[in-house]
């Protein structure tokens, strides 16, 4: 079971970085965010899966004895699925005006947007 | 929109609003079963997806209790108001406080904590409508 | 046409009354020395939690400096209020100098390491501030930034040595770490806190190899140079060497070094005074060569060096001070500084004289001079003890190079014919003239007025040796001191004589000044800008794909660490049992749904396939969390699937087609293969930790009891960690509303265009 989760993440980790090693600026917006996806399951799997009943209590006993799963990475991992929508959705449109002014969305091709050195110390100042 | 499909403008109004009940009532059940502010404001981002798509973001955004973001930044706000009633109790902020009534045989308990929740589920709202009309609004421009 | 005139146009307001503030202090001073006994005491608590408190002490060296602070502070005013008159910015100045009085007073009177530091930083800053005065003036700005680097430099020194010490001695006191000097002296860090102390006193006493920044800073406005730059902050480092010499003064280490180094800069520095031709900067390398003979004289271990120290310190505050003062004149009389063109000024300017003179004779150390009595002492402190040979004639060389420099000053300038380009120079007003006057006259009265002054700096010496019986200060003139004052005397004139060609001599070895310690400095501040430049060309390229291969390959050799560090066996992989049947087979597709979409994902290009593919991995997950006890999480991720779809539909279009970029793939596999490696390298290291869920069950145990909620995810959520979640919701209600600005302005781009 551990096992099983544990390559099933490795893999998600490793396309993700695949991903965002691209020049395509949209798929490394989608790498990062599998990256995301990742993270949100590395923590849950923190929790350990020792017991797979759902945190919801009918006595104070149940949750004594590890009765239940562990409720803290829920939390943690339902709070950081929402974030990283949010960081998913700004990254779009932060890409999607990127492109727009830059013209293209080749990573490569994006820091010729950069203002170009003039100074081999001081950095380049911006135009207008 | 050009086509219109007057069979999914009806569905989906109706839709809707089912889909608010809905996430209404994850958000109440919360405390007690899964659900709560995160889950409920999803679901209503969904719902109002759902308007967007099938009429425009104009009459999705008129469906809204307040502009989107404005929705966003109040709940925010009602979370915030939500932790300062355990401040007058001496404790720390946000710490929560219950009241319970009686009806007849239940009792049903109010606390501070469902204003909290109500604020997540505004804040989530908003916020994601906001990004959902922005882009949509956005879209028909670009050639 | 003068200076003075060129100036006249611009208005402003008399900042005259503003001396009031240091005379102010200054009267009260006395009259509190006067009447209340030392040491003074006060504790304010500051950051009782770090157990930083302003506590204040002060004795009769403290007591001294503040006697500087406030007296010579109240002359720079009343200085300041005629040199700067025409200045625009007179409001900036007046301010800085009241800034630095307020940090000066701040030193001397601080008995907490760490707040006597960080006035100690406000006087380097406001020196800064002071030197590039002229901030238009790109010399003058080189020179703040050269004082700046120095100075600050040395105050972390001394800050890491202000630390080291309160280790050693658990207390921050001043006082209480000087008294418990034998028990600094056994420790064996105490080599690094001296080597620091050093550094830190060095750099703002402008000891060698620090001593170049002291002239360059003279391109300060004359009031500041002669109160910053000769009586008071260069003084400091003096000041904090004076202060631990009760606790270091047998140590072999602290003699030898005070003493080498303080020969050296006193040696080095009077020579390089007969190489300058500005009569401000041949006055900074006077006082340096004065700062030099100071450490020098803390260095020696006898008993009669304190009360020479402590007379030496007053007497060339007393005639430093007047003397640039003097030099303020004349440049703001007639526009130049340089010697060459300076003589034959005693007709135009005769009280600016005058003063020179007086300050001169107490420089040269004549009898019934100030000047006299501290080189009374000074010889006395020097006969108690057997010094090298060579130190004391590198003493008696800069003694004469003394008195030549006071007769440059006092001669030179106003003697020999008159400079017909200087015919229309006039004296200048009383404000400028009355102070130089004043502190010359008070520097030739303290041998015949002793009273209120001899038990002060008595009182003051007895701070820096405790056990010393020293008496008055000006009882002894013994025949000794005469012969020495009178041979210093004769060398200095000789010296003043053949100026020029010494001058032309020292001129030639100018070349030398590549190897400097000033330009091995700058070389050194160069090296650092190309070091940043090259760093900033090779990792600040601006390649998005290049700086995540940099970053990813840093974090797989952390991987690589823990593998290699052990400890990594694959137990905890094996821990939990298969469950139940139909949990498992939900379990076993939500894993294959998973790495289904992640081993997808490489290989497509379409966004809409792409978008498609990571729904995959995001369904997957809900189902992995729906059926290992999660159900919040799970719906949550449902419902972000779900709306991500329209989101996705929506953003399409703003990326139009997909292009495929050549690219170096086969690199980019191995690094990701790499990274999906060393990710379940560290998984596993992860789970052969046995699991802390102590917060978990307490989490558990108290979501009915104490939050009323069965749903224990929601109550953590929304109760017990909801200050968390408040920021969270923050963060998500911000990050639209940053992209809001971002959507308008490109649909606005659009509708332009």
């Amino acid at each position: 079971m551990t096992l099983l989760v544990l390559l099933s993440i490795s893999i998600v980790v490793a396309a993700a970085v695949y991903l965002s090693l691209s020049r395509d600026l949209f798929r490394v917006v989608i790498g990062l965010t599998m990256l995301g996806a990742a993270t949100n399951l590395i923590v849950f799997a923190a929790g350990r899966f020792a017991t797979l009943t759902p945190p919801l209590l009918t006595t104070v006993e149940d949750a004594q004895a590890a009765a239940v799963a562990n409720p803290l990475v829920q939390a943690l991992v339902l709070t950081a699925i929402v974030i990283s929508f949010a960081l998913l959705c700004f990254a779009l449109v932060l890409g999607a005006r990127l492109r727009a002014q830059a013209g293209n969305d080749d990573v490569k091709q994006m820091h010729a947007t950069e203002p170009v050195a003039w100074d081999s110390v001081k950095p380049p100042e911006l135009e207008n | 929109m050009t086509s219109r499909s007057i069979m999914l403008e009806y569905v989906a109004r109706s839709a809707y609003w089912l889909m608010l009940l809905a996430s209404v009532w994850i958000l109440l059940r919360g405390h007690n079963a899964p659900g709560g502010g995160f889950i409920a404001g999803l679901m209503a981002v969904a719902a109002t997806a759902l308007l967007a798509i099938v009429y425009d973001v104009d009459s999705a955004r008129r469906r809204l209790p307040l502009q989107p973001l404005q929705l966003a930044v109040a709940g925010v706000l009602l979370a915030l108001i939500s932790g300062i009633p355990g401040v007058w109790d001496d404790n720390a902020f946000l710490t929560h406080q219950w009241w319970g009534i009686e009806v007849g045989n239940n009792v049903f308990k109010l606390s501070t904590v469902i204003i909290f929740d109500v604020g997540v589920f505004a804040a989530v709202w908003g916020a994601f409508a906001t990004y959902l009309f922005a882009l949509l609004d956005t879209q028909g421009e670009v050639t | 046409m003068s200076h003075a005139d060129a100036r006249v146009g611009a208005t402003n307001r008399d900042m005259l009354w503003l001396a009031l503030i240091p005379s102010g202090l200054f009267i009260g001073l006395v009259w509190a020395l006067s009447a209340i006994a030392l040491p003074w005491q006060l504790q304010l608590d500051w950051v009782p939690s770090l157990g930083v408190g302003l506590d204040w002490y002060i004795d009769a060296l403290s007591a001294q400096f503040l006697v500087l602070i406030t007296g010579i502070g109240t002359m720079v005013f009343i200085y300041a209020s005629g040199y700067m008159a025409h200045d625009a910015n007179a409001g900036r100045f007046f301010l800085l100098l009241l800034l630095f009085m307020t940090a000066m007073v701040g030193v001397v009177s601080a008995d907490h390491l760490l707040v006597l530091f960080l006035f100690w930083e406000l006087t380097s800053l406001i020196s800064f501030f002071l030197v590039g005065f002229k901030h238009t003036d790109e010399q003058a700005r080189a020179s703040a930034r050269q004082a700046l680097f120095i100075t600050l430099g040395g105050g972390l020194a001394l800050l890491a040595a202000f630390i080291l010490l309160a280790q050693i001695t658990g207390t921050w006191s001043l006082q209480a770490i000087v008294a418990s000097g034998p028990e600094l002296i056994e420790d064996p860090r105490l080599p690094a806190v001296l080597m620091l102390l050093f550094i830190g006193c060095f750099t703002k006493s402008a000891q060698f190899p620090f001593h170049f920044w002291l002239p360059n800073a003279m391109s300060a406005p004359t009031p500041a140079s002669a109160y910053l730059h000769s009586a008071t902050m260069v003084k400091l480092g003096i000041y904090l060497l004076a202060r631990f010499d009760p606790a270091f003064n047998e140590l072999l280490l602290w003699e030898v070094s005070l003493i080498g180094i303080g020969t050296i800069t006193a040696v080095w520095a009077a020579l390089l005074a007969l190489r300058e031709r500005d009569l401000k900067r041949i006055l900074a390398r006077s006082t340096v060569s004065a700062l030099g003979t100071l450490v020098l004289l803390i260095g020696l271990p006898n008993e009669e060096a304190a009360l020479a120290v402590i007379a030496f310190l007053f007497a060339h505050a007393l005639y430093k001070a007047p003397l640039f003062f003097v030099a303020g004149n004349i440049d703001h009389a007639t526009g130049t500084r340089s010697i060459d063109h300076l003589m034959g000024l005693r007709r135009q300017m005769p009280f600016t004289m005058v003063a020179a003179i007086l300050a001169s004779l107490s420089m040269a150390g004549l009898p019934l001079s100030f000047g006299y009595v501290a080189k009374d002492v000074v010889t006395t402190a020097k006969s108690g003890t057997d010094l090298l040979q060579i130190v004391s004639y590198g003493l008696l060389f800069v003694n004469s190079i003394a008195v030549a420099v006071a007769a440059v000053a006092a001669i030179r300038v106003f003697w020999g014919p008159a400079n017909p380009a200087f015919a229309r120079v006039r004296e200048v007003s009383w404000r400028m003239l009355l102070p130089p006057l004043l502190i010359a006259i008070v520097g030739l009265e303290f041998e015949l007025m002793p009273a209120f002054t001899d038990p002060l700096l008595v009182d003051a010496a007895r701070v820096i040796a405790p056990a010393a019986d020293i008496g008055d200060l000006s009882a002894d003139h013994s025949i000794a001191t005469f012969v020495t004052v009178a041979e210093v005397l004769v060398i200095g004139l000789v010296l003043f004589l053949f100026w020029e060609q010494l001058h032309r001599y020292l001129a030639g070895l100018a070349r030398l000044d590549h190897y400097g310690c000033a330009a091995l400095f700058e070389r050194l501040l160069a090296g650092l800008t190309r070091v940043a430049a090259w760093h900033t060309k090779t990792l600040q390229h601006g390649n998005l794909s290049g700086y995540m291969r940099l970053t990813l390959v840093v974090l797989l050799l952390f991987g690589l660490g823990a593998w290699l560090a052990g400890d990594v066996d694959g137990s905890g992989l094996w821990a939990s049992s298969w469950p139940a049947y139909e949990q498992g087979w939900a379990l076993l597709a939500a894993t294959v749904l998973i790495s289904a979409g992640a081993l997808a994902a490489p290989f497509v290009y379409g966004r809409l396939a792409l978008l498609m593919v990571i729904g995959l991995v995001g369904y997957g997950s809900a189902v992995l969390f729906l059926f290992a006890g999660a159900p919040d999480v799970a719906f949550t991720q449902f419902m972000v699937e779900t709306v991500l779809v329209v989101v996705a539909a929506a953003v399409l279009p703003h990326y139009g087609a997909p292009s495929r970029y050549p690219e170096p793939r086969l690199l980019n596999a191995a690094v990701a293969v790499a990274a999906g490696i060393a990710t379940f390298i560290l998984l596993a290291h992860m789970f052969s930790v046995p699991s802390d869920r102590s917060l978990a069950e307490w989490f558990a145990t108290n979501s009915l009891p104490e939050a009323h909620g069965r749903n224990v995810v929601n109550v953590i959520l929304v109760d017990f960690r909801a200050l968390d979640t408040f920021g969270e919701i923050a963060v998500v209600a911000f990050s639209a509303l940053a992209a809001w600005p971002l959507l308008r302005t490109m649909r606005k781009r659009r509708r332009t265009s």
